[in-house]
């Protein structure tokens, strides 16, 4: 592992499922660059973290893979997935709502975040 | 020298890690050259791009010597061995779907000079015993029933 960090911001939720795919994959690269890589869900991307949410979207039509796959794939590959606290309770999400996977976080800690990172991809 | 586990070709010249799908060929001047297995490229399907660590980087056991890029599929070639890159393979870095094409040969992705060559390669496997463990993996892998070799490769 190097010591550089990568944050990457998905605005973009399950009713777009054309955008939820890259966001993941770039993650999965910058870990396999040697970046210690952290996921931030806010926004209508909050939705992607919600429970049974993402094993609902197809990704590819011509298989199984679903955006839970490529989240599982994602975390296997060692991305840290953060959701948006705030974005949450506008969604009525509480936190027995969202993945455990998932690391609720308030705003201040992805300003600290992103002042750390080395590299910030927003989508 | 290889044999063929259901259509995987698997070297026994070489010293493979199961696990993380590479091998490792220790050269007649002591340089390991390192590469990705059949089983790997098959999982993978065709790469698209390969970002490959340059000659000069210090890597440690079981780091990241390039990272390789399919459609499907983006992921770390692990070292088994710790030590400087001495060579990466620019073919590769040119067109990656040379590791699908030759995974043995001239797809292979770094050669290293080994800072500690027989305690590393401690945990990697060679020749009948190898087999018998890929033969347990691709037996057991949900996504793999057979290897699939792309137009153009030495393996069929």
């Amino acid at each position: 592992m190097t010591d550089d960090t990568a944050l990457i911001l998905q605005t973009h939720g399950t009713d777009q499922p054309n955008r939820t795919y890259a966001p993941l994959f770039y993650a999965m690269t910058a870990e396999a660059m040697e970046l210690d890589t952290t996921m931030w869900f806010t926004m209508d991307g909050t939705s992607q973290m919600a429970k049974g949410a993402a094993e609902e979207v197809q990704i590819d039509t011509s298989t199984d893979v679903t955006l839970r796959t490529m989240i599982d794939r994602a975390l296997d590959a060692g991305v840290k997935l953060t959701v948006c606290h705030q974005s949450m309770e506008l969604f009525d999400l509480g936190e027995d709502d969202i993945i455990e996977d998932a690391e609720i976080v308030g705003a201040a800690s992805i300003i600290d975040l992103a002042l750390d990172a080395d590299m910030v991809m927003y989508f | 020298m290889s044999q063929r586990v259901h259509n995987c070709v698997i070297p026994t010249d070489r010293h493979l890690d199961v696990e993380e799908h590479v091998w490792a060929k220790v050269d007649d001047d002591g340089v390991v050259t390192i590469g990705m297995t059949d089983i790997a490229q098959s999982l993978a399907k065709k790469f698209l791009h390969a970002h490959l660590k340059g000659p000069g980087t210090e890597v440690e056991k079981g780091k990241s010597v390039a990272t390789v890029e399919s459609s499907k599929y983006v992921g770390p070639v692990k070292t088994p061995v710790g030590g400087e890159i001495v060579e990466s393979n620019e073919g590769v870095g040119d067109d990656a779907s040379l590791i699908n094409r030759s995974p043995y040969e001239d797809g292979w992705i770094a050669k290293i000079e080994a800072d500690n060559l027989d305690d590393d390669l401690e945990g990697t496997l060679m020749g009948d015993e190898a087999v018998e463990a890929y033969r347990e993996v691709i037996e057991g892998h949900d996504q793999l029933e057979e290897c699939e070799h792309i137009e153009g490769s030495d393996l069929e």
